[in-house]
């Protein structure tokens, strides 16, 4: 993780490129929506991998949010997430201030409709990390102002 | 001491961005029409410049001056150009329209996957931050010279 501008070019071409061969009839979103998501899924849990191989287990679920809001937001967007909120019943809202990959888009309401498109491979990316680690888990995201959102993370007790 | 406008012209000579903060006399000719002007006006120089230059060039064509005010001009390697108009006090304002090119410019447009290389930079953010930055420059007043 040298720099990040490799990473956010590749990050937009991606998302174009989904969008682009998408059939002409379908620019719905939901389907690019689902496959950006599933591209983080995979990066997710590869990327967790990695970065828990020299740590010792956690201890419960609020240790495993806690590494994710901070070792891997750190690794993945060289800062930690801004504010963590839960309900203790599974719920869990990660707050990102300036989220990178928003940050060059706008600082406000402009392009608010392009938002999702930005945030559906940090869901997955979210999604994976968690699966990974033993925690199934729905991610959404949502946006009101740029360059802040908000994950939400809906844990799934089976 | 003042900044009266900004030009920003890409490889072909699309104007994608133009602001003016002091400008008391217009050209007298619609905006497409002067943008035209000017670019044609640099490209003009800089190919004399560097065909009467008498020693090697390094730069080629930085700025002019007339008796009222100084075109301060930039040109990145891929092509694109920057001018600054400014009065008679800024000697040179190179490093601030790098400092436009790199921090404003590459950080907020073409990182900008929604600001596609359309003929127009539409990002409210890019206009609101090179504003400020004008602004904050020490040789920037509100009152014109």
């Amino acid at each position: 993780m040298a720099d990040e501008a490799p990473f956010q070019f590749l990050h937009s071409e991606v998302i174009e490129y989904i969008y682009k061969s998408a059939d002409s009839g379908e620019v719905e979103n939901g389907r690019n929506i689902t496959k950006l998501e599933n591209m983080g899924l995979r990066v997710g849990q590869g990327l967790i991998e990695r970065l828990t191989k020299d740590t010792a287990r956690f201890k419960d679920e609020l240790d495993i949010m806690k590494f994710i809001c901070k070792d891997f937001w750190t690794c993945v967007f060289k800062k930690q997430i801004d504010n963590l909120r839960t309900n203790h019943q599974g719920i869990y809202v990660l707050q990102d201030n300036k989220f990178r990959l928003l940050s060059h888009l706008s600082a406000g309401k402009q392009y608010l409709e392009h938002a999702p498109k930005y945030l559906a491979f940090t869901c997955g990316l979210v999604r994976g990390a968690l699966s990974n680690l033993g925690v199934k888990s729905i991610v959404t995201a949502e946006v009101s102002v740029m360059p802040a959102c908000k994950f939400q993370v809906m844990i799934q007790k089976s | 001491m003042t900044v009266h406008n900004l030009y920003i012209f890409d490889r072909n000579g699309n104007c994608l961005y133009y602001n003016e903060w002091n400008r008391k006399k217009q050209a007298g000719i619609s905006k497409d029409e002067e943008y035209k002007l000017m670019y044609g006006m640099l490209f003009s120089i800089r190919s004399f410049v560097s065909k009467m230059s008498p020693l090697d060039m390094k730069e080629g064509f930085l700025s002019f001056q007339t008796s009222r005010y100084r075109l301060h001009y930039y040109e990145t390697p891929s092509g694109l150009k920057f001018v600054m108009n400014t009065d008679l006090s800024v000697s040179n304002a190179r490093e601030t329209l790098q400092h436009i090119y790199s921090n404003l410019y590459v950080e907020l447009i073409v990182k900008n996957p929604v600001c596609s290389s359309a003929p127009s930079l539409d990002s409210e953010v890019f206009s609101s931050r090179l504003d400020a930055f004008i602004r904050a420059l020490p040789y920037y007043s509100p009152r014109a010279a």
